[in-house]
């Protein structure tokens, strides 16, 4: 199964880099995020670290929804979905396949936001950057575990702008992780450090790689 | 002919009158609270609004997986109605949360546990709403929406726990010492809850009534 995941995983990240628009939708609308925001500094002014915190992770949650939506919308063209449920491996290679391929575009992106986050919105990496960067690989696999899961709506008539209505809601823990953390990491002092939002962020991570797993093969399926 | 009255009906009724009983014991019987006044008898309504959206919240959840294993139609109508009955009743509970926290914290909205999961579950479960009225055929949107009854149900201790780290301010209602309700207020809201769920059940098998009846007509109408 293992090395079908793989196969899945890079045939997306194949189809996604190697054409003209690949990550380009999803990073534009990242920088155009940090770009408004950046706005509601005034003259002289920095934006406070929780609030840079907010937008990083704003920029990623709407672009890992676009990355999903694009990743399960690459096989709705020719009714190529067929090909991939006939995979000689457990549909779960798909879910997992797709979420390793997201999970890499996902952390693409973020590298390229974290520098645009440092310029646009005046802040400094002055914070502990170990448990910003366990934060970061945590909450980035429980959005990609979730994203994957529903993702597969996308072949189902739903379209992005719904995917997000349902996503979103569910991402809070993670997001409130992220943000908590990524604020330490910019340089806001917690008494309780991020050890409480390491764990939440773990437990996330657990329940829905599981729910992913169990529920994925009745979402993509082929018989409508 | 008028046709015999069955269950929900007499449930619906029955549970308007126990809630209309309910008024004397929050006016009359339970005393005023010292420090919010007349205000306070907000709780009463307030409490088995969000614990009755919550319990309608677990219905979905049960039903869900109850449909995933034996794909009973009934069931999914069930689901629906559950859903919808909890959106109303939560968004009732949030309406009534926002005017205690004003009177009694000062602030329209605070990041409190309780209020967070009301209102991430309420978003979840709108968008759940969503997904039904989705235009796709209808055996694979009560799959689709089976599996987003179940995902959004897992997630409700994790928000409840982030926002507990977040900060919380929520009184504790039936705490053991410290604090808790004086005996007249307790029983109040015990009888309060009661009511509200003789009535919440009636709604919920009428509601479910008349989507099964609506799944009748809609059968006919393709024979036809």
């Amino acid at each position: 199964m293992l090395r079908l995941t793989l196969a899945v995983a890079r045939k997306d990240l194949l189809l996604t880099l190697a054409r003209g628009n690949g990550l380009v939708q999803a990073l534009l609308l990242g920088f155009l995020l940090f770009f408004v925001f950046s706005l509601s500094q005034g003259i002289g002014e920095h934006t406070s670290p929780q609030g840079a915190a907010t937008i990083f992770w704003l920029s990623s949650t709407f672009c890992h929804v676009l990355i999903f939506s694009q990743l399960y919308a690459l096989e709705e063209v020719n009714n190529a979905r067929l090909g991939l449920l006939l995979l000689p491996a457990p549909i779960q290679a798909v879910w997992l396949g797709k979420s390793i391929a997201g999970f890499s575009l996902l952390l693409m992106a973020q590298a390229v936001f974290l520098p645009v986050a440092i310029v646009f919105l005046g802040q400094n990496l002055s914070g502990a950057l170990l448990p910003a960067l366990l934060i970061l690989l945590l909450v980035d696999t429980g959005l990609c575990a979730l994203g994957s899961l529903l993702g597969a709506l996308q072949g189902q008539g739903a379209r992005e702008s719904l995917m997000s209505i349902v996503l979103f809601p569910l991402l809070v823990p993670l997001l409130l992780a992220g943000i908590s953390v990524g604020s330490q990491a910019f340089g806001t002092l917690s008494p309780d450090g991020p050890g409480m939002w390491l764990k939440l962020a773990c437990a996330f991570d657990a329940v829905f790689l599981a729910a992913g797993l169990l529920l994925f093969g009745f979402l993509y399926a082929g018989d409508e | 002919m008028l046709k015999k009255p069955d269950l929900a009906h007499i449930l619906v009724v029955f549970g308007c009158l126990a809630v209309a009983c309910c008024q004397w014991l929050v006016y009359v019987y339970a005393p005023s609270e010292v420090r919010m006044g007349f205000v306070q008898k907000i709780f009463y309504i307030h409490l088995p609004l969000a614990w009755w959206a919550l319990t309608s919240f677990l219905v979905v959840f049960l039903g869900s997986i109850f449909y995933i294993l034996k794909r009973a139609p009934g069931v999914d109508n069930l689901c629906a109605a559950a859903a919808e009955t909890g959106v109303l009743l939560s968004g009732l509970a949030l309406v009534t949360g926002i005017l205690w926290a004003r009177k009694s914290w000062g602030v329209w909205w605070t990041w409190d546990p309780r209020l967070t999961t009301t209102l991430v579950m309420w978003f979840a479960y709108s968008g759940y709403l969503v997904l039904r009225g989705l235009d796709m055929p209808g055996r694979r949107r009560n799959l689709v929406c089976a599996v987003v009854g179940i995902v959004a149900f897992l997630d409700v201790p994790l928000v409840f726990v982030s926002a507990r780290i977040w900060r919380s301010v929520h009184p504790a209602v039936f705490a053991a010492k410290d604090g808790g309700l004086e005996p007249e207020m307790k029983l109040t809201v015990i009888a309060c809850v009661l009511a509200f769920g003789l009535f919440w059940v009636g709604l919920l098998l009428l509601r479910k009534r008349q989507l099964d009846l609506r799944d009748r007509v809609e059968a006919l109408k393709n024979m036809a």
